[in-house]
């Protein structure tokens, strides 16, 4: 196949090599080569917020970004926000316990997310945690107990 | 997306000798090159990633002003304590705009280069017409679904809106474009569609940002911006307004006043005319209004985009008390 | 295969039993990545398909030129309607034969824009992707219709079925004392569930595997057979989990016959994900509707007559009704009433359901309607719905079978405080915010299908719930859990629920908010078999504890089972199976009548929608009811609305897990906002194109427009509408939210905006 490279990604905290076209994106690496499907693709256009990941700590839509792009630096998605069999997150559980979600699909996105929101400190208030969300779309219309979960997981959190 | 090749730019001059070469792009935060990419809009064939090099990152604000580097976050430029206290109107566009995680990615030089929304501009495939992509090809919005279109500085070629936020306070803070040692003041920088919609700012080939200046003022000091849209969050401005005003000693008339608009015109708009009418000024309610209305002479609407027209003034007139207020 | 079990532990113990606020047992996998949705999945050897459309609406196809794109690298296979496998047309949903012509998923004939043409097929979705680009369509265009605005579009055409008509409308409006009428419009809405269609399939001889997110697993499978002549068990669908779907997953699809013809043609498994601009053209969302209502009221606000014509838009060369009148209908007392509803053919792809298809438009209509009557006559908007409130349905003359609006109405003003309202327009401000309040009544009916299930009790206690109905984000997997949990007597933990697998026991479609009544009801039957089973065997086995005792029942409780004569001495299920050498029980069960059981009946029943029964069928008029109570903010100088502050009151009749039906009430009440204040499909006159096919153009609510909202259950159970006393939750919210909002705009600015969305230019 044409053009491919060969690249090495750090993905929650795991080294990876994988060989795909410079154009791919880190969203589709993650699905189609890593079978990472954790992170969803709701728009493929930057439009949603399901993709969001962290890199280098900070959220960010894979999408939009090349796979490429992020050799060198550290990528977390939600299969390693909490280890298997290991306690969940906070933010986590709290989506649980405030059913702050129904079908599923923005979840992930939502999650990553939250986690950044509240370490921003961007979690202070129920307007603020509404602002700072609002890059996730959610068309179950779980926003009500997103913030819920948020201002919950941002006590246990500090 | 067609195909390209990846570079990763050790150096400025890397970049900029690679840029020089022909379908090639620079790729920062990559949200409007990838997704026009996606898009069909764009089809580079090389990519050269500029996110790597270092010291493009920069904020500094001194007793002269800002010096952002071309490649500093949105989400950092935003929440920099003394862009917050020197140019609150920079932070509060910069928050305002896209989502939390785009202004994680977003840098501010892609920032001021980022395109139009408009739909028929997005979509080659299904509208061949588009004078920004092709030259001479026709325009598929004018008697289109133009709401979100310009009503000030269009042309019979374009009427396509300039998206962003942040331009609209820059413009209004006579803020400076680097390109290296090339200085174009932002007004300068962007240009007005005319008969050459593609061209849409200064910058030649081979040259790319590399910081953004923007002048101390105190109009600036005491500057807010003021976007109102139909959805609260995640969405382009249907009108905006970066207004910063500065009182003579005796609180009330005033010295200085810098208006920028966004959402409604063709380019970052400064709205001078309003300004003029204003400075030397009492702030008055009645005053402000009038004054206002200023703002959109000459505007010219298409259909959908009516509204703007008489949103705008409105909108300038409220962010005029609001600044008013601080300072 | 999904399973779904419940073994970590979320909540009190009385949380397990039906009715409890159990948290979802699927959440554990959605909230760490590990939830296994449809698309997910990559069979050995799968290669990646994108769909060529159309970007005429109107016209034919005269060449497609394939070459470039044949040789991009990476492509298959570019297949158009002169190389595609040919398959048969199949039985649509309502079981209507089909005719005996081929299914040509691919075009030759375009009647609107985003019809596909063609479908590339390469190694790797960037190829396939950048192929499609590259595929050159000459067409011959002719001049569209782009909706029911476009005057050349007419009036359309009547569907007698939807005429409702009693007492003598047009005289009692003609003398009526008052009289008021309006058009209502609402624009062309869309699903857009966050997780975008499409499907992955895989042949293996004639044995073919789909994984695509489904509403209906049966009624798709059914197709998919059809299509390919080969028999109903030879199709696997697999939708273990749904990203959501609001009607638009439920039937097959164009795009899915092209991925089973690829994969058929390539024998590889062939992944199709339609991409997010197709999500408005592959299929049809909600359609644009009108209706003009005349009301004739007394002087004090008693409706004498209503007169309501209507239409919606469908496509070129098909039917889609939604029915407008569905509400118009039942809402009030009135003695002469007449509905009418047209349907006009546009350059549209054929509208589809989105949440409260009919009832949702249905009630902008009458509940803004009766607002403008209240103003006319001058009494509280909540007076004249009590005024008029409908004792017995009025047009099938029959008694609700439960109705608690009045109680929802007095719920609900209670907590939103609306004795606080100042009567008149523009008389409440703050600011530069002028406020209102707004209230509004909606409605949805029980449909009722048949059921089946499996249950099984395993040798080691766990009992196990199965069926090939789905969960979206209803709560299918808790809910059934907790119904088999209560009717074994087991601690809900050991409970297993396996759905979304076409190999498992039939359902009928998750549509019309019917799935969680009758999945429940059949779980329960299936479940009390079971137990009756494992009570038989653990008082007749030679082996049994309890063989001694001498006993005609037990008890089960917890998990033990037990004597009433010897309550002391209780013994694990697992240890009965174990004396008892079983393996397992099993009780299939249907709720199918007795003349439905044959094969034929049994099969059509589940794959179509032939034997669903309306809302009226029997001695009762069945429905649920709400109301919406909603504070607007509306900026005087720049028209923006935000919804500050709202309270629901809902009857859906018993709740099995009041914390997942509130989840679901609020996010049909968030659409609603959104409907109300967003959401349009703009549609470009001169070409048919959707302009706005995106998520960001588009708007849908963000996090940041909704408000804290209320919401307060009124229902009761009702046995009537079903099993174990639930009626539709799901669809039922969405409806009076729009009507709400756009009369509380009208309290708060004197604006009286009768065409959805209110959006800021309608207010300056
Ligand atoms: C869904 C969505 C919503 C959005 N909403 C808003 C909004 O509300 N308000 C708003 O203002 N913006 C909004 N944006 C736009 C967003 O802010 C821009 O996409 C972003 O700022 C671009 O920056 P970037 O670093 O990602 O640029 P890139 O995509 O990397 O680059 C953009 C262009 O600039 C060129 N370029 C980049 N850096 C340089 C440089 N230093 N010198 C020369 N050329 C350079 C690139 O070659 C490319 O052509 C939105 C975007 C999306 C996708
Ligand atoms: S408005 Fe400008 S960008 Fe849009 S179609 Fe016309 S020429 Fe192209
Ligand atoms: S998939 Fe990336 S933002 Fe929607
Ligand atoms: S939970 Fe379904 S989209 Fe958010």
């Amino acid at each position: 196949m044409s053009n491919q490279t060969t690249i090495n990604l750090e993905i929650n905290g795991q080294a990876h090599t994988l060989a795909v076209e410079p154009r791919v994106t880190l969203l589709d690496a993650l699905r189609d080569h890593l079978e990472l499907t954790g992170t969803k693709k709701g728009c493929d256009q930057g439009q949603c917020g399901a993709c969001t990941v962290h890199v280098d700590g900070e959220r960010v839509l894979s999408c939009l970004t090349l796979a490429v792009q992020v050799e060198g630096r550290a990528v977390t998605t939600i299969e390693g926000l909490s280890d298997p069999g290991a306690e969940l997150h906070p933010v986590q559980s709290a989506f649980l316990e405030h059913d702050a979600f129904q079908c599923g699909y923005c979840t992930p996105g939502q999650i990553m997310s939250a986690v950044s929101c509240i370490r921003e400190g961007h979690a202070g208030s129920d307007d603020e945690i509404r602002e700072y969300m609002s890059g996730n779309l959610c068309r179950c219309g779980a926003y009500p107990h997103i913030v819920e979960a948020v201002r919950e997981a941002a006590k246990v959190m500090s | 997306m067609r195909d390209f090749s990846y570079l990763r730019a050790g150096s400025v001059d890397e970049a900029l000798s690679a840029a020089a070469m022909p379908a090639t792009m620079l790729l920062a935060g990559g949200t409007t090159l990838l997704d026009l990419a996606k898009c069909g809009v764009n089809a580079p064939e090389r990519v050269v990633d500029v996110t790597h090099l270092k010291g493009l990152d920069t904020i500094r604000v001194d007793a002269e002003g800002a010096f952002i580097g071309a490649l500093a976050k949105m989400s950092r430029v935003a929440a920099d304590p003394a862009i917050l206290a020197g140019f609150p109107a920079v932070s509060e566009a910069l928050w305002q705009a896209a989502s939390a995680q785009i202004r994680n990615m977003a840098t501010i030089g892609g920032n001021l280069l980022q395109r139009t929304r408009c739909a028929y501009f997005r979509d080659p495939a299904s509208f061949p017409a588009c004078n920004k992509r092709v030259p001479g090809s026709g325009c598929s919005a004018m008697e289109g679904v133009n709401r979100g279109h310009a009503v000030l500085g269009t042309s019979d070629a374009c009427i396509a809106t300039y998206p962003g936020d942040l331009a609209a306070a820059l413009v209004a803070f006579d803020a400076v474009v680097h390109l290296g040692e090339r200085k174009v003041p932002i007004d300068d920088f962007f240009l007005l569609p005319g008969t050459t919609p593609h061209k849409e700012h200064a910058m030649q080939p081979g040259e790319m940002i590399t910081t953004i200046t923007i002048p101390a003022s105190a109009a600036a000091r005491h500057s807010t911006y003021l976007k109102v849209r139909d959805r609260q969050s995640y969405e382009f401005a249907a009108a905006s307004a970066a207004v910063g005003i500065e009182f003579e000693a005796d609180h009330e008339t005033i010295r200085d006043i810098r208006i920028g608009l966004g959402g409604v015109a063709t380019k970052p708009w400064r709205a001078r005319a309003v300004e003029d009418a204003l400075r030397g000024k009492v702030v008055e309610p009645e005053t402000v209004k009038s004054a206002s209305r200023l703002a959109v002479e000459g505007a010219v609407a298409h259909g959908g985009n009516h509204y703007k027209i008489e949103l705008a003034p409105r909108v300038v007139e409220r962010a005029i008390l609001k600044s008013g207020a601080l300072a | 295969m999904t399973i779904v079990d419940t073994k970590m532990k979320r909540g009190d113990a009385s949380d397990g039993l039906l009715g409890g606020r159990l948290a979802r047992i699927d959440g554990p996998a959605k909230i760490t990545g590990a939830a296994d949705y449809a698309m997910e999945h990559s069979p050995e050897g799968m290669v990646y398909a994108v769909i060529v459309d159309s970007t005429i609406a109107s016209g034919r196809v005269v060449a497609i030129d394939t070459s470039a794109a044949e040789a991009y690298p990476g492509v298959l296979v570019v297949l158009t309607p002169d190389n595609a496998l040919p398959i048969k047309t199949a039985t649509d949903w309502t079981g209507a034969p089909p005719p005996a012509v081929p299914y040509e998923p691919l075009a030759r004939e375009i009647t609107f824009a985003g019809q596909h043409i063609a479908a590339v097929i390469a190694e790797t979705f960037e190829q396939a992707t950048a192929a499609a680009a590259l595929v050159k369509v000459t067409y011959e265009e002719t001049a569209p219709i782009s909706s029911f605005d476009d005057p050349r579009s007419g009036e359309g055409y009547p569907i007698d079925m939807m005429t409702k008509e009693w007492g003598d409308a047009d005289a009692a409006l003609a003398i009526a004392p008052v009289r008021i009428e309006q058009e209502y419009k609402t624009p062309r809405e869309y699903n857009v569930p966050i997780e975008p269609h499409g499907l992955i399939a895989h042949w293996e001889g004639d044995m073919l595997t789909l994984w695509e997110p489904s509403q209906w697993i049966d009624g798709m499978s059914r197709t998919y057979a059809e299509w390919f002549s080969i028999p109903f068990e030879n199709v696997r669908m697999l939708s273990p989990y749904i990203g959501g779907g609001f009607g638009s997953k439920a039937l097959p699809t164009r795009y899915g016959a092209v991925a089973a013809i690829a994969a058929k043609m390539l024998d590889r498994p062939v992944k199709l994900a339609i991409t997010r601009p197709q999500t408005f053209t592959a299929f049809g969302g909600r359609p644009a509707t009108r209706q003009t209502i005349a009301l004739g009221a007394t002087r004090e606000g008693k409706l004498l007559s209503i007169v309501h014509r209507s239409a919606n838009e469908t496509s070129m060369d098909d039917v889609a009704i939604e029915p407008l009148g569905s509400v118009t209908s039942i809402m009030y007392a009135v003695p002469n009433f007449s509905s009418r509803q047209n349907i006009v053919p546009v350059n549209t792809v054929k509208p589809g359901a989105l949440r409260a298809p009919g009832e949702n438009p249905s009630a902008f209509g009458i509940e803004c309607a009766i607002d403008e009557l209240a103003y006319e006559v001058g009494i509280d908007p909540l007076d004249i719905r009590l005024l008029n409130y409908a004792e017995e349905d009025p047009h099938a003359k029959k008694p609700w079978s439960t109705r608690r609006l009045r109680e929802a109405y007095a719920a609900g003003a209670e907590a939103f405080g609306w004795a606080k309202r100042s009567p008149s327009v523009r008389s409440m401000r703050e600011g530069k915010q002028l406020i209102g309040y707004g209230v509004a009544a909606g409605t949805y009916p029980v449909r009722r299908t048949p059921g089946e299930a499996m249950v099984r009790i395993l040798s080691n206690g766990t009992i196990e719930v199965a069926s090939s109905g789905i969960d979206m984000g209803q709560g299918t997997y808790t809910i059934l859990a907790q119904t088999a949990a209560e009717a074994i007597g087991v601690p809900v933990e050991t409970v297993v629920v396996k759905l979304g697998d076409s190999s498992l026991p039939r359902a009928p479609v998750a549509g019309g908010s019917q799935l969680a009544n009758l999945m429940t009801g059949a779980v329960h039957v299936a479940a009390l078999a079971a137990r009756d089973e494992l009570i038989g065997l653990a008082i007749n086995d030679p082996n049994s504890p309890f063989r001694d005792l001498q006993a005609n029942t037990l008890t089960i409780e917890g998990g033990q089972m037990s004597s009433p004569r010897d309550a002391g001495s209780s013994v694990a299920i697992a240890e009965v199976m174990r004396r008892t050498g079983r393996n397992s029980i099993e009780a299939l069960r249907n709720t199918l009548p007795e003349n439905l059981r044959n094969k034929d009946d049994h099969f059509r029943n589940f794959t179509t929608i032939s034997t669903m029964l309306s809302p009226t069928e029997g001695d009762y008029s069945m429905h649920s009811w709400c109301v919406h109570f909603v504070e607007v903010r509306v900026d005087v100088d720049f028209g923006t609305v935000r919804v500050s502050r709202m309270v629901s009151a809902l009857d859906s009749g018993r709740l099995y897990n009041p914390k997942l039906a509130e989840s679901q009430w609020k996010g049909g009440i968030i659409m609603g906002i959104g409907q109300a204040l967003l959401e349009e499909g703009l549609v470009d006159q001169r070409n048919g194109h959707v302009m706005n096919n995106n998520l960001g153009d588009y708007l849908v609510p963000t996090n940041a427009d909704i408000p804290h909202l209320e919401v307060i259950s009124v229902g009761i159970p009702d046995t009537n509408a079903s099993i174990l006393g639930g009626k539709a939750v799901g669809e039922l919210a969405i409806v009076g939210v729009a009507p709400a909002i756009a009369n509380a705009v009208y309290h708060a600015t004197g604006i009286r905006v009768r065409d959805l969305p209110i959006t800021l230019e309608k207010l300056i």
